[in-house]
């Protein structure tokens, strides 16, 4: 909802991180617990990362979004789409408690993470933040340098490895962004030298060097030219091999390009006179772009919409 | 926000005049069958060059939906039944193309049997064949812009009795073989008998390809008008 301030808000959050103990993602996930088996179970249910159920997002009295249940699958890039308004990106928000960063916003139902609700009392949120990563419309590098972007953002999430092991861990992060060629001969240069398409993946460098499980990203191309944006796909289908990813995305196509599963959600006038977003549809990409099971669908993916 | 109004208009206004062109085509194609049916029995070459020259026409047709279709994919990479409406009429395309190449195929027997002699059962059971085979175009036609399924099922049902006149086709020309003008004269027929065969295949394919429009199921019928299992959707 507020873009603008989202550079702020992730690096309070860093600054918040420096407090925390790391654990690594090994622990992380065997200290959660696995999925509940009993409950009502759709078809990718044992794989899923993710599992919303009857989530809904309130800004004070404000009902964003309306009973939202979605399981996202590991090692899966999962879609976000639907009109402005709809919801998609309260929702991806939710995913990691970056909504918690809005004094007014509150979420009901649950959000659970290899069956742990992030929700529950005594979950910090960010570790949450941490394991679930989260990379932003507009590129927002560190005013650092193109090395300090990575190993600073590591640093203040525990990271403490000698000279070498962060060199290491900077080569490492930047090569899996797809990166490393453009920038190894410049790494003291400032995050900002580069173009918008390379602090982009700069950033999402600086998101896999903590180690995340799960990479939210927010419309991560809409500042970008269709050349940039290709990369950022391409990077994508590379990273989905090691992380689950969830992305908001306006661009249809983009959605149909990347992602293995779709949501469309809509959105509805309440009797107040209110928009509240919900859910229509969450398929195979495939079938939500070619043979979309629900009407409201199919109007939006061929433009006969409102 | 709940009644669909269209934000696409221009895009589907064109799917509209493209799709009205593809269908130009197999009505073009479905008055190609008459008249080469029409030349074939009687010897009439004039008819038979009217055929060709409406081909030539069809050709050129077929050129112009496939730069249209290129350019609209192109240009607003469709989605959802408009996905489909485009992948079929790209496939409908080089069907209909391919039904006006039958009729010049039978058409062109004309002046190859011009002087021999004829037995006219095999003209009347050709005759036969192209009676049965234009209300199966007009059937799939009526299918297709009507969004019948009911309608779309009836194809395979028609078509049976001209695959068994195709058939016997074979043991007609065997009959002749004793008049060797007249055994060149009946395996002609035979091949035209068979372009006839073709087109009542292609027509049930077009009805196929309007069931895949309705349901979004991908199928092939069986003799029934029954679905057959589908390929690997879900």
């Amino acid at each position: 909802m507020t873009n603008e301030t989202s550079t702020d808000n992730e690096i309070d959050l860093r600054m918040e991180e420096q407090m925390t103990e790391e654990p690594t993602t090994e622990e992380k996930t065997a200290a959660a617990s696995p999925p509940n088996a009993g409950s009502d179970a759709g078809p990718t249910k044992p794989t899923g990362v993710i599992e919303t159920k009857a989530m809904s997002v309130f800004y004070g009295d404000f009902r964003a979004v309306a009973d939202v249940s979605l399981v996202f699958g590991k090692n899966e890039i999962s879609a976000l789409i639907g009109p402005s308004g709809c919801g998609k990106s309260t929702v991806l928000r939710s995913l990691n408690r970056m909504n918690d960063l809005i004094p007014t916003a509150r979420t009901e139902g649950e959000v659970n993470y290899h069956g742990q609700n992030i929700y529950a009392e005594g979950v910090d949120p960010v570790e949450v933040r941490r394991t679930i990563g989260m990379v932003f419309q507009k590129p927002n590098p560190f005013p650092k340098s193109i090395y300090d972007n990575i190993s600073w953002g590591a640093k203040i999430n525990g990271f403490k490895g000698s000279k070498s092991e962060t060199d290491d861990l900077v080569h490492e992060a930047l090569e899996s962004a797809a990166l490393w060629e453009e920038v190894k001969d410049k790494l003291g240069e400032s995050g900002y030298s580069l173009s918008g398409g390379q602090q982009q993946r700069l950033c999402i460098a600086r998101a896999i060097a903590t180690k995340p499980d799960v990479i939210l990203m927010d419309e991560p191309c809409s500042a970008l030219d269709p050349i940039a944006t290709l990369r950022i796909e391409e990077l994508m289908l590379e990273l989905k091999e090691d992380y689950s990813i969830i992305i908001v995305t306006h661009n249809m196509q983009q959605a149909a390009r990347v992602s293995d599963k779709t949501a469309f959600f809509n959105v509805k006038l309440n009797e107040t006179g209110m928009r509240t977003g919900y859910l229509v549809e969450y398929s195979p990409t495939e079938q939500l772009f070619t043979t979309p099971k629900e009407k409201d669908t199919e109007d939006y993916i061929t433009g006969r919409f409102g | 926000m709940t009644q669909a109004q269209d934000t696409n208009v221009h895009f589907h206004q064109e799917l509209d005049a493209l799709e009205q062109k593809v269908l130009g085509m197999v009505d073009r194609a479905e008055q190609m069958a008459g008249k080469a049916v029409q030349a074939v029995t009687t010897g009439d070459l004039d008819e038979a060059q009217q055929v060709i020259a409406m081909d030539d026409e069809l050709d050129e047709t077929y050129l112009e939906v496939h730069r249209e279709w290129t350019s609209l994919m192109a240009r607003h990479q469709p989605l959802g039944s408009d996905l489909r409406r485009m992948t079929i009429l790209l496939q409908l395309n080089s069907t209909f193309e391919r039904m006006g190449d039958q009729c010049v195929n039978i058409a062109k027997i004309t002046e190859f049997n011009r002087g021999l002699p004829s037995v006219e059962r095999i003209n009347e059971q050709i005759r036969e064949m192209g009676d049965l085979v234009r209300p199966m175009i007009r059937t799939a036609i009526e299918a297709y812009i009507r969004q019948d399924l009911d309608e779309a099922r009836l194809l395979p049902a028609m078509d049976q009795p001209i695959d068994r006149i195709n058939a016997n086709m074979y043991r007609e020309t065997v009959a002749a073989a004793g008049n060797p003008s007249l055994l060149e004269w009946a395996a002609k027929m035979m091949m035209a008998s068979r372009a006839l065969e073709r087109i009542g295949d292609q027509a049930v394919d077009f009805a196929e390809q309007t069931v895949y429009l309705i349901t979004g199921e991908r199928a092939e019928f069986d003799e029934h008008g029954m679905l057959g299992i589908p390929d690997d959707d879900e």
